[in-house]
């Protein structure tokens, strides 16, 4: 009992930044109907930005520093990949172009910090909290109040702030939101860069856990993005819930089965909600009255 | 206020408006009726920059606003509801309404008192004022027809175009819709008003425009277009 609270317990932790690395691609699936695919790339380059700036700066000045970065990759992405394909309202364009743009980011990092995996510093004790018996790191807990506070900050600018409504009603109608004097090119741009800004900020939460390097996107962004489709491209809600699924399966079966199979229950269950419930578990359909 | 030169546009290959010119007076109503395919909402579309024109020019208080962006075109001033209403569907009615005055609250333009102009679009449609907290998309057909010209207004606009206001809805409250174009126009609002429903678009109108396969065929004072036999044969649905 005692180890399965313990296994839920980090479960949580590597969830909740799955959970926040999907809400990253609902950022730019709402306005544009497009995908960072490169989303794991901007984890990495925040990461390991955050890993240089950190050395200099301590941890807190270092935050807005990688949050500016991420922003800056978020916008450099669209432009260079995302827009002319959604200016000819190409299919496909932009998911070979956002894979070319983070292998791209890939090789650049492995030239400018090397190919071995890097320690980041941790900002709080590396002595684990016990609670009940439970050992958590401080920083897993830092991980899930730090995920849920920046999801909940985008949240509260779309539904307070009048630009934060002019980038929901670009969502909801392109055109007509252009109608109401909506640069939307410019808010799809914007959404690249806040999608780049959570992913970056996830890769300095996660780094002092993990490790960080070249190759930690990868396999992040992928996950994230199963997490994604699992919990609906839609809703804030079931990236939180599919990114927890997926983190606590994952410590459980790595544990109780072998960590040759830890990814696999996870992916059988994206293969279910794609066969059960293609929206995803929380995907809704809009409502559309004509 | 807005004078249309020798306007074509169309979508690809497909021409559907083939060189149109049109004159909107300050504070004037004018209509513009025809039958289904002349080319009207075509020609609402590229004054408002939602499709690119092929030709010609489109001055708005003296600017050349033909290929100009959406958003930029919104931001001179012209507010266009369109066809289909295009309400924001998951966003309250409250919230659509703020977006209408979306380049007033971000200083593309005056601001003016947007709160003042809240009032005034919850007192002209007090059924907006009952759902100002409902989601747009659960409004009926007509109330949301309501919300797309209220958002428009909130826009301050300096031409107003209206995209067939009636399509879709019951009797009354077509009246409803024209009881309300009369009393903008009444308050000096500059409209541009697009209708399939040609006897109510001419009994309110100033002027009025006759579009016939994308060529202006008619035009003059509404009061004369209306007792024009060509006109009556065509659109009123007058005895053959």
């Amino acid at each position: 009992m005692q180890i399965l609270a313990q296994l839920i317990a980090s479960g949580i932790a590597v969830g909740m930044i799955y959970g926040v690395i999907a809400f990253g691609y609902q950022l730019t699936f709402a306005t544009s109907k497009t995908l960072n695919f490169g989303q794991g790339e901007a984890l990495m380059l925040g990461s390991l930005v955050g890993w240089t700036v950190v050395a200099v700066t301590g941890y807190l000045i270092m935050l807005p520093i990688v949050l500016a970065f991420g922003l800056l990759q978020g916008a450099v992405v669209e432009r260079l990949g995302v827009r002319q394909a959604i200016k000819t309202k190409s299919e496909a364009g932009w998911i070979m172009a956002t894979i070319a743009l983070g292998i791209i980011f890939k090789n650049l990092a492995e030239n400018i910090w090397g190919r071995d995996a890097l320690k980041f510093p941790s900002p709080l004790p590396e002595a684990p909290l016990s609670f009940m018996g439970v050992n958590v790191l401080p920083m897993e807990v830092a991980i899930v109040v730090g995920a849920l506070a920046m999801m909940l900050a985008v949240e509260v600018f779309n539904r307070r702030s009048i630009y934060g409504k002019a980038v929901v009603a670009t969502a909801v109608d392109r055109d007509a939101a252009g109608l109401m004097g909506i640069n939307t090119s410019l808010v799809i741009t914007f959404s690249y860069a806040l999608s780049s800004m959570t992913a970056a900020f996830a890769g300095v939460l996660v780094a002092p856990v993990t490790l960080t390097g070249a190759s930690m996107g990868g396999v992040l962004g992928l996950k994230a993005f199963s997490v994604a489709i699992i919990g609906g491209l839609s809703s804030g809600m079931g990236v939180v819930v599919g990114g927890l699924i997926l983190g606590i399966t994952e410590t459980l079966t790595g544990y109780y089965i072998s960590t040759g199979y830890k990814d696999v229950p996870g992916l059988v269950l994206l293969l279910l909600v794609l066969t059960l419930k293609p929206a995803g578990l929380f995907g809704r359909a809009t409502i559309k009255k004509v | 206020m807005l004078k249309i030169e020798n306007l074509s546009a169309g979508y690809g290959k497909v021409q559907v408006l083939h060189g149109i010119s049109l004159d909107v007076a300050k504070g004037s109503l004018v209509t513009l009726i025809g039958s289904n395919g002349a080319g009207k909402t075509t020609t609402l579309r590229a004054l408002s920059g939602m499709i690119a024109p092929t030709g010609g020019r489109i001055m708005l208080a003296g600017t050349d606003i033909a290929g100009m962006a959406s958003h930029d075109i919104a931001r001179l001033g012209l507010a266009h509801s369109p066809e289909g209403r295009r309400v924001f569907g998951t966003l309250s009615v409250a919230d659509n309404l703020l977006l209408g005055s979306f380049t007033r609250l971000t200083g593309a333009r005056p601001r003016g008192d947007v709160g003042r102009d809240l009032d005034r679009m919850y007192a002209l449609f007090p059924r907006l004022s009952e759902r100002r907290a409902q989601f747009a998309g659960t409004l009926s057909g007509g109330e949301q027809q309501m919300l797309a010209m209220a958002r428009a207004l909130m826009l301050g606009p300096e031409v107003l175009l209206l995209d067939e206001p009636s399509m879709g809805l019951a009797p009354k409250l077509v009246e409803d819709v024209f009881a309300t174009i009369a009393l903008l126009r009444q308050n000096q609002v500059t409209m541009l008003l697009v209708e399939q429903f040609a006897a109510a678009a001419l009994e309110v109108a100033d002027i009025g425009y006759v579009l016939e396969n994308g060529r202006i065929t008619a035009h003059g004072p509404a009061a004369a277009l209306k007792t024009d036999p060509a006109v009556r044969a065509a659109y009123l649905g007058a005895a053959h």
